[in-house]
């Protein structure tokens, strides 16, 4: 049974990637795929080494990696529009700017980006033109990446892009119109990010909020390089969209939480915690828990993918997760580097009064219930009720 | 409070003020209120949420660590959780048997009857005059008092907030057999309050609610069985509640 159904996605992937491959690949490209990955430093091995690990990521048995190398040689054939909203640029940069990028980076670099903002030559009226032209030549056919929320409402003028002095909002309604596929890249464009932070000065929203199609979300801040191609990836094989979680991340990437796949988890059952960081705890690599580790709250795989070519992550440097692929992690997730216990509530006034702990407050009214009923008691005492 | 499920006549003597066989005065009757289910779930509730909170303050800031060493330990995170869990299901079991037994038990139709006396905004200032040493205290059709049910309807809605976000808490641990079976609309849960991280904080403060209650309860409990001079704190322990003969 299980063999049929393998075989004939392996026929689907097949027949997508032949499809792809009757595609002339984007213009402006003087090298294919392969050629700039080995100049890069990397061999056929190393490529097929990365190819296998990408299948296995997307949980599709080694007989897939051969249609999987093929599949990233036709990526190119895919145009993708990607656009800069309210953000840092931290997702663009966190792929481009490494020292030794890897295949991912490389893949990511190269494949057909027919409007980026940050990488693009052109600039003015130029860019936009650019962007309205493959809108228009790749109509129902281009992969929408966002970066970065988007205001909205009345201060939807926050953002205001380019000469025709158009708003964020609208360039993403429009682009979002005519795409195929639309996956938010980073925490920002899934949730809102820290712009959507407690008070909103900006009122923005996620990108969810401002088009009716489904929007797949690859939070983080920024989130995995792997993450982020391993999406493209998938669609690419699959022409659908991924399986998604309740708050649209695909499965295969955000189904467990970072507690779930931590390398100190056995230190949390244990019960062994570091007390504060540079304690002898931390040098035995405990449970990072009581210094706000919020990998308990937080659903991603960086435990098993990693940062900088897969050589370390958060947890592993000896610092707690801090949530960043959760929406709102900015305002829930308390302060950084304290258990979530110690999130701040404001409290009397308006906020006039101390921020205080959930604890403090409900201490708080514990003393005023025991003042109560002290006062009522000693009133019975000398004047009983009427029975 | 005089309405009661199971009335039981004590043996009468003939002499009047003067006490029965059992050391009863024989105008004062001996009355049902609290069915031993009742009493067993109240009880049972009582310990698990003793037991909870104690567990949960340690899982919220685990204030105990064995001291560091490279020697196996006891795994005490992982037992105060076990311990939070197995207790939260024990919860999780008496509330539904409880809510149930308000909802249509026979014995508790006069718990229902609160309900009425909450409809009455002269039994609820009669009931806040005496509890202010300002007036008699008002007579009721139901076992509780307008206050009473009100708190104890809070009480049981944040019951539910807290098995609620117990549960999107334990789906994310336990991802086979209930855990799976919860799993979806337990997420359905956690996108509604926000994310996993506010999930634990209302289940927090859910807590210091229940707390709070517990206090008051405790309180207004002592307070009506040394004026109320019925037995009302005997009759969570035996069932039995004092009642004079009219």
């Amino acid at each position: 049974m299980e063999k049929t159904t393998y075989d004939s996605l392996h026929q689907a992937f097949r027949q997508r990637v032949e499809g792809l491959k009757k595609l002339p690949p984007m213009e402006g490209r003087d090298k294919s795929i392969e050629e700039t990955i080995e100049e890069a430093g990397f061999s056929r091995r190393d490529f097929m080494k990365w190819v296998s690990a990408v299948t296995a990521m997307l949980a599709l048995p080694a007989t897939f990696s051969p249609l999987m190398a093929e599949a990233v040689k036709v990526a190119d054939r895919l145009p993708i529009i990607w656009l800069h909203m309210a953000e840092c640029t931290g997702c663009t940069e966190s792929l481009l700017r490494s020292a030794n990028p890897s295949i991912d980076s490389l893949i990511f670099d190269y494949i057909s980006l027919e409007y980026q903002e940050t990488i693009m030559s052109a600039a003015g009226w130029q860019a936009e033109e650019n962007l309205e032209h493959a809108i228009e030549r790749y109509k129902g056919r281009y992969i929408l990446m966002v970066e970065g929320g988007i205001p909205s409402g009345e201060m939807e003028s926050f953002l205001t892009i380019g000469g025709h002095g158009k708003s964020g909002r609208a360039i993403a309604e429009e682009t979002s119109e005519n795409a195929a596929a639309i996956f938010a890249i980073g925490t920002c464009s899934a949730f809102g990010g820290v712009q959507a932070a407690a008070p909103n000065p900006t009122g923005a929203v996620a990108l969810s909020e401002v088009t009716d199609k489904t929007v797949i979300n690859v939070p983080g801040c920024p989130p995995s390089e792997k993450n982020i191609v391993g999406t493209l990836l998938h669609y690419l094989l699959y022409g659908t969209l991924p399986a998604l979680d309740a708050y649209n991340r695909p499965k295969w990437a955000y189904r467990l939480r970072i507690h779930d796949l931590c390398e100190r988890r056995g230190h949390f059952d244990a019960g062994e915690f570091v007390e504060k960081f540079g304690d002898n705890a931390a040098k035995d690599g405990f449970c990072l828990y009581k210094v706000g580790c919020k990998g308990p709250y937080t659903f991603n795989n960086c435990a098993k993918q990693k940062f900088n070519q897969g050589t370390s992550w958060p947890v592993q440097t000896g610092f707690g997760c801090i949530g960043c692929s959760e929406p709102n992690f900015w305002d829930t997730m308390g302060t950084v580097n304290e258990p979530l216990r110690d999130r701040l509530y404001n409290t009397v006034f308006g906020g006039l009064g101390a921020d205080a702990t959930a604890d403090k407050i409900g201490v708080g009214i514990l003393a005023a219930v025991g003042v109560g009923v002290a006062a009522h008691a000693a009133v019975a005492a000398i004047k009983p009720p009427k029975v | 409070m005089v309405a009661f499920a199971i009335h039981k006549e004590l043996p009468m003597k003939t002499e009047q003020h003067t006490d029965t066989a059992e050391g009863y005065p024989a105008e004062i009757t001996e009355e049902m209120e609290f069915t031993p289910a009742y009493r067993w779930q109240h009880w049972i509730r009582a310990v698990a949420i003793l037991i909870l909170t104690f567990t949960g303050f340690y899982i919220a800031y685990p204030f105990v660590a064995p001291a560091v060493s490279s020697e196996p330990n006891n795994f005490l995170y992982a037992l105060m959780r076990s311990w939070h869990i197995i207790f939260g299901f024990v919860m999780i079991g008496v509330v539904i048997l409880k809510v149930y037994l308000t909802l249509v038990g026979r014995a508790y139709k006069h718990e229902r009857a609160s309900l009425g006396d909450t409809l009455k905004p002269k039994v609820w200032i009669a009931q806040i005059k005496y509890y202010l040493f300002m007036g008699k205290h008002p007579h009721l059709k139901g076992v509780y008092n307008p206050l009473q049910t009100m708190a104890y309807a809070g009480l049981y809605v944040t019951f539910f907030a807290l098995i609620v976000t117990g549960l999107v808490l334990y789906v994310h641990v336990y991802h086979e057999g209930l855990g799976a079976l919860l799993y979806e609309p337990m997420r359905f849960f956690e996108v509604l309050m926000g994310g996993m991280a506010n999930v634990r904080q209302i289940h927090h403060i859910a807590m210091w609610v229940v707390i709070i209650v517990v206090v008051i309860h405790i309180y207004m409990a002592i307070f009506n069985a040394v004026f109320g001079k019925n037995g009302s704190m005997d009759a969570i322990f035996s069932g039995m509640k004092w009642h004079k003969k009219h």
